[in-house]
């Protein structure tokens, strides 16, 4: 992990200076302003779900976006010729993009348990936020060594959505039959959902939980070693 | 003789997505204190060999010995000896010139006065602008100030003077032979024959893939160059000129008798220039 610190306090920094960090911060006052609109009734429906539109679908964005001015600017490519070990370079940005869905969820929740008195399992809401990020970080970086640019990120994000995020949020809204859950199982998206409305109070199966836990875990491993890790020199260097 | 720094043995190289072998079988050595150019086309594999070197492309075919140790044997503390200067863009826009400069030097052991190189480069005073409001010129300087940051052994330069105006690019050749001067050495990339006339202790042709001539710049000028003087002189009311051969000119009677007659308007020595050169081993054109 040669290098790690100093290269996650330069993401950290860059973060801030192509205004991600603040975009993210105006997209999670967006949401409180949704969520005042909507008014104490539903709340507790839908605290949970924007928590999730903000960790899953805007960390694939800003992932992607970050790394595609990254890639215009060449810099991906400068850092590979610095000493710092290859581990270090993904891991200082997983981490950041960790810490901008942790800043989201902690604006929304706060809000939500404020204004709202909503309670959450807060320790599980925080290790859940975590992993999802994670996949969806890995996700945004998988779409980012696949697609040209910035246009193909969309549509793919976009894609994703109709394919993943949607049926989810269906079932969610009983839109669609019960049974539909075995297949929504295999959607990364779907096994997010449910940790955070776990956190929020609803019922679900332990044995669930630890299966999509597991599978965000098993899934980040392999987009990391098979799919990432081989095409990132790649993808920095190509012009 | 100076040790060698790169033994290259024929080297290989196919991009991923592409039929034909971007390097074809190239071999060469570079040497400690050096001056190294890789002079070609565009798309002769200029770029691609030093990606190779720099240890970016990794699955090549043939040997890359440094400091008579396999490349694939070193760890990314190779990139300790490295200072590499790409083709623009290469630095955060959104950053400061200083703060670009300090990221990347913390990375390293070896840590250069960064006060001092910008000031080197003339950039001192532009340190807290951003790079997005730098010129080309100055963030090509900026580029050369980060490959100088860790006081490295052996400087990559990708194409380092393209595009910039004579008064930049003479501030960058003037660093570049400093650099070589305190005991550096340079393998740089180039298209353009002022450099390698400038900079060059030797010079490799390549040319869709392949090398086909390492040499000096003057003995290549002795090779292609035609030996030859060419006169201009007044005769009848009109210029006209004639060409002798240089070999044993001293004792060439027409021409002796020609510059002691005539009213002789100019005299040359039929060097070839490396453009011309150029041309002639590469069967191509060289940009301007
Ligand atoms: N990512 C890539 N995928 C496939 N082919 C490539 C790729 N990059 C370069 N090539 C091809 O490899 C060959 C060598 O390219 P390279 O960039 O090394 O040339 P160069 O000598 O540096 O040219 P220039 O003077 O234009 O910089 C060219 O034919 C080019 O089209
Ligand atoms: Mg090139």
């Amino acid at each position: 992990m040669h290098n790690f610190g100093v290269l996650l306090r330069g993401e950290m920094q860059r973060l801030v200076r192509y205004k991600i960090l603040q975009i993210s911060f105006v997209v999670s006052l967006l949401w409180l302003g949704i969520l005042f609109l909507i008014g104490s009734d539903h709340v507790a429906d839908f605290v949970p779900l924007f928590i999730f539109i903000d960790v899953s679908m805007m960390t694939v964005l800003l992932v992607g976006a970050n790394l595609f001015f990254e890639k215009q600017e060449n810099t991906l490519k400068t850092l590979l010729i610095t000493p710092s070990d290859f581990v270090a370079l993904l891991a200082s940005k997983f981490v950041s993009s960790l810490y901008l869905g942790l800043q989201s969820t902690v604006v929304i929740a706060l809000f939500a348990v404020l204004m709202f008195d909503v309670s959450i399992a807060v320790l599980w809401l925080i290790v859940f936020v975590l992993l999802i990020t994670c996949v969806h970080t890995a996700i945004g970086f998988t779409f980012v060594v696949f697609v040209k640019d910035f246009n193909g990120l969309l549509a793919f994000t976009i894609f994703y959505m109709f394919l993943f995020a949607f049926p989810s949020i269906f079932f969610m809204l009983d839109l669609l039959p019960s049974s539909a859950e075995y297949w929504l199982m295999f959607s990364p998206t779907h096994a997010g959902m449910l940790m955070i409305n776990y956190t929020f109070g609803e019922d679900v199966a332990w044995w669930l939980l630890l299966l999509g836990a597991l599978y965000l875990v098993v899934l980040s491993a392999v987009l990391i070693r098979f799919v990432i890790s081989p095409k990132y020199v790649e993808t920095a260097v190509r012009e | 003789m100076a040790k060698k720094v790169f033994e290259v043995k024929d080297l290989r190289f196919r991009y991923a997505k592409s039929n034909v072998e971007a390097v074809r079988g190239i071999s060469f050595d570079v040497y400690e204190g050096e001056i190294f150019g890789l002079l070609g086309p565009s798309g002769a594999g200029k770029s691609t060999t030093q990606k190779i070197m720099t240890k970016l492309f990794r699955d090549y075919q043939g040997e890359i010995l440094y400091y008579g140790k396999d490349l694939k044997n070193y760890s990314n503390a190779y990139y300790e000896d490295l200072g590499v200067g790409f083709e623009l863009p290469v630095h955060f826009s959104k950053l400061t010139g200083y703060e670009n400069m300090h990221f990347f030097s913390q990375l390293y052991q070896q840590r250069a006065d960064i006060d001092d190189l910008l000031n080197q480069v003339g950039l001192l005073e532009d340190k807290d602008r951003m790079v997005g409001e730098y010129s080309k010129g100055m963030k090509m300087r900026l580029n050369f100030v980060r490959a100088l940051l860790n006081h490295p052994k052996v400087l990559f330069l990708d194409e380092v003077t393209n595009g910039l105006d004579p008064k930049n690019a003479r501030i960058i050749k003037d660093l570049i032979q400093a650099f070589k001067e305190a005991g550096g050495t340079v393998f740089l990339t180039t298209h353009l024959m002022n450099d390698v006339e400038e900079l060059c202790d030797r010079v490799a042709f390549i040319r869709q893939g392949e090398i086909v001539e390492i040499a000096t710049p003057r003995s290549l000028k002795l090779k292609y160059g035609n030996r030859e003087v060419r006169v201009e002189y007044f005769n009848n009311g009109k210029t006209e000129t004639d060409v002798y051969p240089l070999d044993d000119i001293g004792t060439n009677k027409d021409f002796l008798s020609l510059i002691k007659d005539k009213e002789i308007e100019t005299i040359h020595s039929g060097e070839t220039s490396l453009d011309e050169i150029f041309i002639k081993v590469t069967g191509e054109k060289v940009d301007a």
